[in-house]
């Protein structure tokens, strides 16, 4: 995957350095790095755009010379902190990418329960090291987060883009229900089905809605979300709690939400 | 305007004259809701058989026809230093609209008041409003309707022909030569007293299904007077800042810009992405500021400029009553509630 | 396909001329424009020179002292900037910029040289003409300064037709003050320039404290004949033109003789996009010069 395609060096004039780019995998289903790979349409633009110098899934070079890190997964053993911090020290800017690197993602679903049981349950008797799955915010700065499960293709490329030519990157701030409307879709609720759109952050161009399946708030909570009025309208559409709990638990983006409905404190 | 009559069994052939050569757009059938009530939305119809006439009313309005939720406003070549900056309305040949209602009608008659009768009118708009070709169809009110009490249950212009059930025909408005020309390509006749009387019969019917209200009176001084009502506080608690009810507004044209820069870096774009005022970051500047930081200072708004700042600007308010914002969205928020409580008539 | 509607083409026999408002040709008109000098002003604030670069369109291009223009830079973005050039200068424009944005901070990383895009000039004035035969209070707090230049270079070229002439600019701190190489040619022309800071450094030896201290410092020289005949523009933050214009009233000048000048988000600048809206006016187009009347019976102003 070396230089391919002629690019500018510039756009309005302002120099445009080409970065190298790693892709790093903690604990994750490696799917997001799949994401970045599987648009061939678009493939050799990105790639005419960074230097990628590291990227398992898609090639067998490594180095550990590069200024913006692609880090995907949670972090579930001390060994993946240790290989975080190191991917710091290396990196300029250091990109969480996808809900596993974000909030955790599916892998803290586990955090729910013992730690033992977990380990019992899933491999027997087998070793296994493993420990609670943290996003990687609670181990090192992060400067960008790159929200889904699995990351938008689109959304990466525009977010990389404005990477490389120094513009700042702004996430929508609204919810999803903005780009399900401008979608024209049927809302779920309608259908009877259960649904984050109100409250979770947008920028996935309302992915599964679009394919009618309820949004689970893979992206987190947008600005100001209205957790309370959500809960109102789950009960009120013959949802239980535990419905809504399950969604909101999914992918780790609303802990605090959930941690106020168990304790009460979300009225 | 001129009056005619159309038998019903002949409404095909009206369509087939209509769709020889042009795209027709049209209520359609768009899924079911969990009750089994069907889902109408504007699609482009390729068969007559797949217009329902016969629809309550759309969940997105008519006007992603003349207002796409997202536009390419210009594409630039980026060269060095300089650019190219290249300039298209998206609107290439004409479209028929085959059943709209007089609310949707009426929406697109206040918003060519703001996007062309304004400074500054707004040629994306007109490029689409001027190239569609209106066939209005009457309505039966819904629970939710309350387009009489903003006057919005018929419509005087804005279209190029007019339907109304009268049975085995309708009784058909023509206000556009084009329409003339159309329909004087199938049978038709002019309409004969007891048509007269059976439509003023059947507008009677009509206004006496109406169940929603909104009263209007002094409601642009009401609003001011209650600025800071608290009130408001109780709506913007209840509401998701989500932008549903701005979305399917059919009179709603706020928009934002964003501009892209393509990954080969050789070229950018500039988009039109219809807003919303209840969205957070609707009126922050850079650095931050927030002018309504607070969503029910953003619902305010909404209310302010759609039934005062409007009224002001051109006499009308900006609401035609189609009840969608209302229905659409899941907090339960509605205009007549949410005006008979400022009101102080809270039920 | 005998039944062809026609096709209606909007643009037919039009231009793109931003003057004529109520044609089709005048939104998404957009001067191309070079930047032809870049000056720092302090840390975070520059003024570009700005040139339209049709000789032509620079040369028809007028526009009144509070007016607006909207800068483009093709995939980066737009925004709204308040001329701080005279207006004789046509499409020669200065505009001084913070950078604080997206757009901004794209913006100072441009070389002299760059094509950007202008649209404009969008919004209302401050009436200068009205004022002729006037004292005149030209009152600025930090950035503020930017769209009183305008004015301020009116005066100066009109030096004849105003009685007294008062600048009075205050920032937080010395080192934000702007256009500073300037303000011996202002005094020159016969202009009392007043500056204050809130915190001075070790080298400031002028005044300490809010530009309604030297308000209340001149007022004690000056007469009722002087508030009589007086008119006062106000560029800053909402909360100090609140307390200037509440100072201007005490001595019973007019509120429709202060004007001030709003800033808000903005997309269009033609009043169609409902961003800059203060309750319901759009500041685009009813603004951004207000009287201050005006602005006390908007809803959300303050």
């Amino acid at each position: 995957m070396a230089e391919t395609t002629a690019r500018p060096k510039n756009f309005l004039g302002v120099p445009v350095a080409k970065p190298k780019v790693a892709f790093i995998e903690l604990s994750s289903c490696e799917g997001c790095q799949l994401q970045i790979v599987n648009n061939e349409a678009t493939l050799l633009d990105f790639l005419s755009l960074v230097q990628v110098v590291n990227f398992r899934e898609a090639m067998t070079e490594k180095s550990d010379d590069y200024d913006i890190a692609f880090v995907e997964g949670s972090v579930t053993r001390k060994d993946e902190a240790e290989k975080l911090r190191t991917v710091r020290n290396n990196a300029r800017v250091l990109v969480a990418l996808g809900s596993c690197a974000c909030f955790g993602g599916v892998n803290q679903l586990k955090n729910r329960f013992d730690l033992d049981w977990v380990k019992r349950e899933v491999y027997g008797n087998s070793f296994i090291d493993t420990d609670k799955a943290q996003p990687l915010e609670d181990f090192v700065h992060v400067d960008l987060r790159i929200y889904g499960c699995p990351i938008k293709k689109e959304e990466v490329e525009k977010i990389v883009t404005n990477l490389v030519i120094g513009r700042e990157v702004h996430h929508p701030r609204y919810p999803v229900c903005m780009e399900c409307k401008a979608n024209e879709n049927i809302c779920l609720y309608d259908l009877g089905e259960p649904c984050l759109g109100p409250i979770t952050r947008a920028g996935c161009d309302s992915w599964c809605p679009n394919n009618r399946a309820g949004c689970w708030g893979c992206r987190g909570p947008a600005d100001d979300a209205n957790m309370v009025q959500m809960r109102k309208i789950m009960t009120e559409q013959g949802f239980s709690d535990e419905t809504l709990i399950d969604r909101l638990e999914c992918f780790g983006g609303f802990k605090a939400c959930v941690d106020n409905i168990r304790k009460g404190q979300l009225k | 305007m001129l009056f005619r009559t159309l038998k019903k069994k002949d409404l095909p052939r009206l369509y087939d004259r209509l769709s020889d050569g042009n795209r027709i757009v049209g209520p359609t059938v768009k899924g079911a809701e969990k009750d089994g009530k069907a889902i109408y939305a504007f699609e482009e119809i390729s068969d007559f058989n797949n217009i329902h006439l016969d629809y309550t009313s759309t969940k997105i309005p008519a006007k992603k026809f003349f207002m796409p939720f997202r536009e390419t406003m210009a594409s630039f070549r980026m060269k060095g230093k300089e650019w190219d900056k290249m300039v298209s309305f998206n609107m290439n040949s004409p479209l028929v609209f085959f059943g709209m209602h007089a609310c949707d009608v009426n929406a697109l008659n206040k918003l060519d008041k703001v996007l062309l009768g304004s400074h500054y009118p707004m040629p994306y708009y007109a490029a689409k409003r001027k190239n569609m070709f209106i066939v209005g169809i009457d309505c039966i009110p819904q629970p939710y309707c309350f387009c009489r009490s903003m006057g919005s249950d018929t419509a005087l212009h804005g279209f190029d022909m007019f339907l109304t059930d009268l049975g085995d025909h309708y009784f058909v408005e023509i206000l556009s030569d084009t329409a003339y020309n159309f329909l004087r390509q199938i049978t038709n006749e002019e309409p004969a007293e007891s048509d007269h009387a059976r439509y003023m019969k059947v507008a009677a019917e009509k206004n006496r299904k109406f169940t929603a209200h909104v009263d209007t009176t002094d409601l642009t001084k009401i609003l001011d007077m209650e600025f800071q009502a608290d009130v408001w506080k109780k709506w913007g608690d209840q509401c998701l800042s989500c932008g549903t009810c701005a979305n399917v507004c059919p009179t709603c044209y706020c928009y934002g810009v964003d501009e892209s820069v393509g990954l080969d870096l050789s070229r950018a774009q500039k988009t039109k992405l219809l807003y919303s005022c209840n969205l957070i970051d609707f009126a922050e500047v850079a650095g931050g500021h927030n002018f309504r930081p607070e969503s029910h200072t953003r619902l305010k708004y909404r209310y302010y400029h759609k039934h005062r700042g409007f009224v002001e600007a051109f006499e009308e308010s900006l609401c035609v009553g189609c009840g969608r914002c209302g229905e659409s969205c899941l907090a339960g928020i509605t205009v007549p509630e949410v005006i008979a409580s400022v009101r102080g008539e809270e039920s | 396909m005998g039944n062809q509607i026609k096709f209606t083409d909007v643009m037919a026999g039009r231009q793109w001329r931003y003057f004529r408002k109520d044609d089709l040709g005048a939104f998404e008109n957009t001067y191309t424009a070079e930047i032809t000098a870049v000056h720092k002003l302090t840390a975070v604030e520059n003024l570009f020179r700005i040139q339209i670069v049709n000789p032509e369109d620079r040369k028809n291009f007028t526009f009144q002292p509070g007016q607006f223009v909207i800068l483009e830079l093709p995939g980066i973005g737009e925004a709204p900037f308040s001329v701080s050039s005279s207006a004789s200068r046509h499409g020669d424009l200065e505009l001084c910029i913070r950078r604080v944005g997206s757009l901004t901070n794209y913006l100072f990383r441009l070389e002299r040289g760059t094509h950007v895009g202008i649209r404009g000039p969008f919004g209302t004035s401050f009436p200068m003409e009205q004022m002729h035969g006037e004292n005149i209070l030209l009152i600025a707090g930090g950035l503020g300064l930017a769209p009183l230049r305008a004015p301020i270079a009116y005066v100066q070229e009109n030096r004849n037709l105003f009685n007294n002439v008062d600048i009075i600019y205050g920032t937080k701190e010395p080192s934000q003050l702007l256009f500073t190489y300037q303000y011996d040619m202002w005094r020159a022309d016969d202009v009392n320039l007043h500056i204050i800071v809130e915190k001075g450094d070790p080298s400031w030896k002028g005044p300490v404290g809010m530009t309604t201290r030297i308000l209340e410092d001149i007022f004690t020289h000056r007469n009722s004949e002087y508030f009589r005949k007086t008119y006062a523009i106000v560029c800053g933050p909402p909360v100090m033109f609140k307390f200037v214009c509440n100072k201007l009233n005490e001595r019973d000048i007019p509120m429709q003789k202060m004007f001030v000048s709003l800033e808000r988000r903005m997309h269009c600048g033609m009043g169609k996009c409902c961003r800059c809206n203060v309750g319901s006016t759009y500041t685009c187009l009813k603004g951004p010069v207000f009287d201050y009347w005006s602005v006390m019976n908007l809803k959300e102003a303050i």
